[in-house]
């Protein structure tokens, strides 16, 4: 049987845990809503703004002006005309993704090394494509949530915001597009954290405990000269994955892609050698 | 085909300054029923857990079918493993489970159902297909655990405790279903089981080890370990003594046997210990033999037994 067939099996397994439990229907559901009422609220706030907008002021240029604070001038060019409410919501989301990250993947692994089922697998997956297994489950699960949330604010945004469903589809999977590699970082840190653990509610503290220690380097960054450090956190790569130049793009990806890819060869390396 | 399932040589394992076992070589031959034993603290478990690859060993090796336990490719379908303390996860269901257990054994989806199935079937659990594990009792547990040991007729099976904390009539179904694997893959179905039942390993087993405090101090078949095959044991009625007179034991006719090569009264124990010459005759010409002897004396006799018994065996031992 090959690693990619064992992957494909332990992940389809994972998905189905995370989408029947009580744990994952309860956080589907809160998010989901949430990420209605949210949406609502950024759709109606988008139409308003622009109905009350000043006579002569053009709305290209201010939100140029503004992206290109945010992000650059580049980049401020580029979304100088995306829906105001579908930024936010990739705002919202990329700041949502580590608390998703951590409450749906805390017990993956923590949760069966502490029970010793994982016994029941590793006579018969490698090791390796469990832990790849419980890996894609975790940020695909990630990824079906999130994904539902933007739906929902695309709908809005077309429906209350009325704008049309070109335009809102176009900047949605766009911004959507944004939250998937920089989801792989969380849930690559997300599996090594809390696979060191056996106790899952250790796994969810030192997930947490990770996670705010990365957005302080990020923090600690900005007014120290290790500026490098600010690349450990993974939302720092909506900078680069926003950017219209192909370069930029390709370093977040690749920033995203080592936090991911580094922090689950660690996970899987770790894993090879314990006992369980 | 290799003569030998399982060969373990100076396996050691250390839980810090701690030695769990120590340096244990054994050998387990194809198609037998093997058993581990021992006390508690005795490293069945430790030794359990290494011939299965969850836990790695400090010094020495261990080749499970010709492979490292750890080889899982290479041993996928063909080594079944039963933990002792694994739970089953509690949110799938029983039938999923087993076909999720089936397909990483690389069967294909309608043999996989099919072995699923199967496997519950033979632990008596065809009812528990939609039940989800966690709702399982200790024994519909231990018996699902079993089945997903059992799966696609591995070649060897491991199994730490297989009938601990379940009812006698449960556990009596169990070492049948044992019994019958053992007969399965043409009689080639090499099974290990660690177990703290004795009665039970006696009933089943081949072949033993037994280890105390991380050590092997003795393996070999059951008969050599009861010595089942150089001695047999008469028990004999409260009071009776050592004699001539009728009632009593004689002890010099019994050896004056020529299959006998030594007799032992013991007053206390009422036990008359007869050990025998292997070559020259088996245990059941000699146990009529005796009791030719002690019936013409009118002895009262309460039992008779081949060997030490395995229990006996190992309170000497351990």
């Amino acid at each position: 049987m090959s690693p990619f067939a064992e992957v494909q099996l332990v992940t389809a397994r994972e998905l189905r845990k995370s989408f029947r439990s009580v744990k994952g229907i309860v956080l589907a559901a809160v998010s989901l809503a949430g990420g209605a009422g949210v949406a609502m609220l950024f759709a109606w706030l988008d139409r308003v703004q622009r109905e009350n907008m000043p006579a002569g002021l053009d709305v290209h240029d201010a939100q140029e002006q503004f992206f290109a604070r945010w992000y650059g001038p580049n980049t401020g060019k580029r979304l100088a005309d995306c829906p105001y409410s579908l930024w936010m919501m990739l705002i919202g989301t990329l700041w949502l993704a580590p608390l998703l990250v951590a409450l749906l993947d805390f017990d993956a692994v923590s949760g069966e090394l502490q029970h010793r089922s994982v016994r029941f697998w590793t006579v018969r997956v490698r090791r390796s494509s469990y832990m790849l297994g419980k890996y894609f489950g975790a940020w695909i699960s990630v990824l079906v949530v999130t994904f539902g949330m933007n739906v929902i604010v695309w709908v809005a945004t077309a429906a209350v915001g009325g704008l049309p469903v070109s335009t809102v589809l176009g900047w949605g999977v766009r911004f959507f597009a944004v939250s998937i590699p920089i989801g792989a970082a969380w849930c690559g840190i997300a599996t090594l954290v809390g696979s060191q653990v056996k106790t899952p509610m250790l796994s969810l503290l030192f997930i947490f405990a990770t996670f705010f220690g990365l957005w302080l380097l990020r923090v600690v960054a900005g007014f120290s000269q290790a500026e490098w450090l600010a690349y450990l956190y993974p939302n720092i790569y909506d900078d680069f994955l926003l950017s219209p130049r192909a370069a930029d793009v390709a370093k977040g990806l690749l920033g995203t892609g080592l936090i991911a890819g580094l922090t689950v060869a660690a996970a899987t390396a770790i894993f090879e050698r314990r006992d369980v | 085909m290799d003569s030998h399932a399982i060969r373990v040589a100076g396996l050691t394992k250390r839980f810090g300054p701690k030695t769990a076992v120590d340096a244990v070589t054994l050998t387990v031959g194809t198609g037998s029923v093997y058993g581990l034993i021992g006390p508690n603290g005795a490293g069945k478990t430790t030794t359990f857990s290494m011939l299965a690859g969850y836990l790695r060993p400090t010094e020495g090796s261990v080749e499970v079918l010709g492979f490292a336990p750890t080889a899982v490719d290479a041993l996928r379908s063909r080594l079944g493993v039963l933990p002792q303390d694994a739970i089953l996860p509690a949110s799938d269901r029983v039938g999923e489970f087993l076909f999720h257990m089936a397909r990483l054994q690389d069967l294909p989806h309608a043999k996989a159902l099919e072995a699923a199935h199967t496997a519950l079937d033979d632990v008596d659990g065809r009812a528990w297909w939609d039940q989800r594990c966690g709702s399982l009792s200790h024994g519909m547990a231990k018996r699902v655990a079993l089945a997903q040991a059992f799966l696609g007729q591995p070649e060897l099976v491991l199994l730490d405790e297989p009938t601990a904390g379940l009812d006698p009539r449960v556990a009596w179904e169990m070492r049948q279903l044992i019994r019958a694997k053992k007969g399965s893959r043409g009689g080639r179905c090499t099974i290990v089981i660690s177990s703290h039942n004795l009665q039970e390993l006696e009933e089943i087993c081949d072949g033993a080890a037994i280890l105390d405090r991380g050590r092997l101090v003795a393996s070999g078949s059951m008969a050599e370990l009861t010595a089942a095959n150089e001695e047999v044991r008469f028990l004999v009625a409260a009071g009776t003594r050592r004699g001539t007179d009728p009632g009593k034991v004689p002890l010099s006719p019994i050896r004056d046997l020529p299959t006998v090569a030594s007799v032992d009264f013991d007053d206390e124990g009422l036990e008359l210990v007869v050990s025998f010459k292997r070559q020259e005759a088996d245990a059941e010409t000699v146990i009529g033999q005796v009791l030719t002897i002690l019936l013409q004396n009118r002895v009262r006799i309460s039992g008779v037994t081949k060997g030490r018994g395995l229990e006996q065996r190992v309170m000497d031992l351990t």
